[in-house]
């Protein structure tokens, strides 16, 4: 009697801890998951163009198709990691305040009226910065400095990250 | 020799064009399509069909210039294949300064906010259709000619829109007559999601002019003045337009015809999307130039937003016109794009 309420008591204890690794790596996965939405966020730019510092306001108008040109006469192209990745998912975000595919909604919209030409996107960092580099008046927002001495990181209110 | 030549030649094409390929590649073109299939019930019968087939080009040739071009494959019964082909919109774009473009060809008259933002592709439309407004041709929705527009300027994002045309009764290719017309618009964005605008539109058009298969009979000085309130928020939408026209002739003096409708919608979620629109058409006595059909209706209905380029919309439409009176109609249709 005693030895099965022992081994009854020992299952609790196994169904507790089970319980409680799921509410571990539950509460991990929700914290990863919220590092992401508030992540830093770094503005990379070419270097012929596009202005060594931004305000916020100014870099969402810059990335909702309300500028044409930058001050230097430079046309602004918009290249961004796509909007299923997870990064693209955080821009467009802290950007749009859209998800992943109303940001796509937006662009195709904005397109197909004919109002701006829709960005330049990439499934990895390396190639987004690669194509920053080579391309005059182009900007775009990576989560970590950028590795390329060709591209600036562009301040956003005075910071390197936002 | 004479073969030496030719394949020194030929190699001396290649290479040209070869050295073209950098900048061939350098240029971005993108080709879509949009249609849609639907299904309504009217009368007591259950109809099957299909919309425009809309294929559409953009095109940046470089740092300044880029193309956009819109072709529609549509119904057409009076056409031995029942199909014809509708070139909508072809404009050549020059950025000449910061936001202010030059544009070329034939484009949509930019006098309200959906003939300025929505094309044919109806997975963008808020309803299955357009208004009334569009469908009675109150405007004319495309214009063939030279313009200049502005966008997103100062404080208030002001931006505006001045078009010289061929005007009504003319041809893709030639006018008619010797007058133009004139579009001009202004909006403004003083928030996010929100655009104000008012328009003014004037024709000439000539006594003899075939409009839409109607003789015009008379000469008709055309004036319309259009104004709208469009906003697409997180979870309201509102998009309320009207247009005030003004046709005078000589014989009959003017006339005055009123055309709008407003749009409502509640995202639930962003991806159920109930909305209801409620259509007006108002004409004076003695009008001469559009269909006189006094018409109101009223629409309500649901959207599904499966993604951006899939949207499903059910919808029931209430008609009181003059001239085919009351109607009752249930649609269902199934937009993409590819």
């Amino acid at each position: 009697m005693k030895r099965d309420t022992h081994i009854s008591n020992l299952a609790s204890l196994a169904q507790i801890g089970r319980l409680l690794s799921i509410c571990i790596l539950l509460s991990v996965a929700l914290s990863v998951k919220s590092q992401d939405a508030n992540s830093a966020l770094t503005v990379i730019g070419n270097s012929k163009g596009v202005p060594v510092s931004l305000s916020l306001a100014e870099l969402k108008s810059v990335f909702l198709a309300e500028r044409q040109r930058w001050p230097d006469g430079t046309k602004v192209i918009i290249a961004m990691i796509k909007s299923t990745a997870p990064l693209g998912k955080v821009v467009s975000k802290r950007i749009y305040s859209m998800t992943g595919d109303e940001v796509r909604g937006f662009w195709a919209g904005v397109s197909f009226a004919g109002k701006f030409e829709s960005p330049v996107t990439f499934n990895t960092d390396s190639e987004l910065e690669s194509y920053v580099s080579q391309t005059p008046g182009a900007i775009a927002i990576l989560d970590k400095a950028p590795e390329a001495a060709e591209v600036k990181t562009v301040l956003i209110n005075g910071k390197k990250t936002f | 020799m004479v073969v030496k030549r030719k394949v020194a030649s030929c190699l001396a094409s290649v290479l040209f064009l070869l050295s073209l390929t950098p900048s061939m590649m350098a240029q971005r073109t993108q080709i879509r399509g949009f249609v849609d299939v639907l299904s309504s019930v009217q009368d007591g019968k259950v109809s099957f069909g299909f919309g425009e087939q809309d294929l559409f080009i953009t095109s940046e040739l470089n740092d300044r210039i880029s193309f956009l071009g819109e072709s529609v494959f549509k119904w057409t019964p009076q056409t031995p294949t029942q199909f014809s082909v509708s070139v909508e919109r072809v404009i050549v774009k020059y950025n000449f300064a910061g936001n202010h473009n030059l544009l070329l060809g034939k484009g949509h008259t930019p006098l309200n906010y959906w003939n300025d933002n929505y094309h044919h592709g109806r997975v963008f439309f808020p309803t299955i259709d357009r208004p009334l407004l569009f469908g009675a041709n109150i405007i004319p929705l495309h214009t063939t000619g030279v313009g200049v527009e502005g966008h997103d300027l100062g404080e208030l994002r002001f931006g505006y829109d001045v078009m010289v045309g061929n005007g009504l009764g003319s041809s893709e290719v030639v006018d008619n007559d010797v007058f133009k017309s004139i579009s001009a618009a202004v909006h403004i964005k003083p928030v996010d999601k929100l655009q104000i605008g008012i328009s003014y539109y004037s024709d000439i058009i000539s006594k003899g002019a075939t409009i839409r298969g109607k003789v015009i009979n008379w000469q008709v000085n055309q004036q319309l003045f259009s104004a709208s309130i469009a906003h697409f928020g997180k979870k309201f939408e509102l998009l309320a337009e009207g247009t005030f026209g003004f046709d005078r002739t000589d014989t009959t003096g003017t006339t005055q015809t009123f055309a709008g409708y407003v749009y409502a919608g509640y995202k639930i979620t962003p991806k159920i999307i109930p909305y209801v629109r409620f259509d007006q058409l108002q004409f004076q006595n003695g009008e001469i130039y559009y269909t006189k059909d006094n018409t109101t209706a009223f629409v309500g209905g649901i959207r599904f937003v499966i993604n951006y380029l899939a949207v499903v919309k059910v919808e029931y439409q209430h008609t009181r016109a003059d001239l085919e009176g009351r109607q009752d109609k249930f649609t269902a249709q199934f937009a993409i794009g590819f």
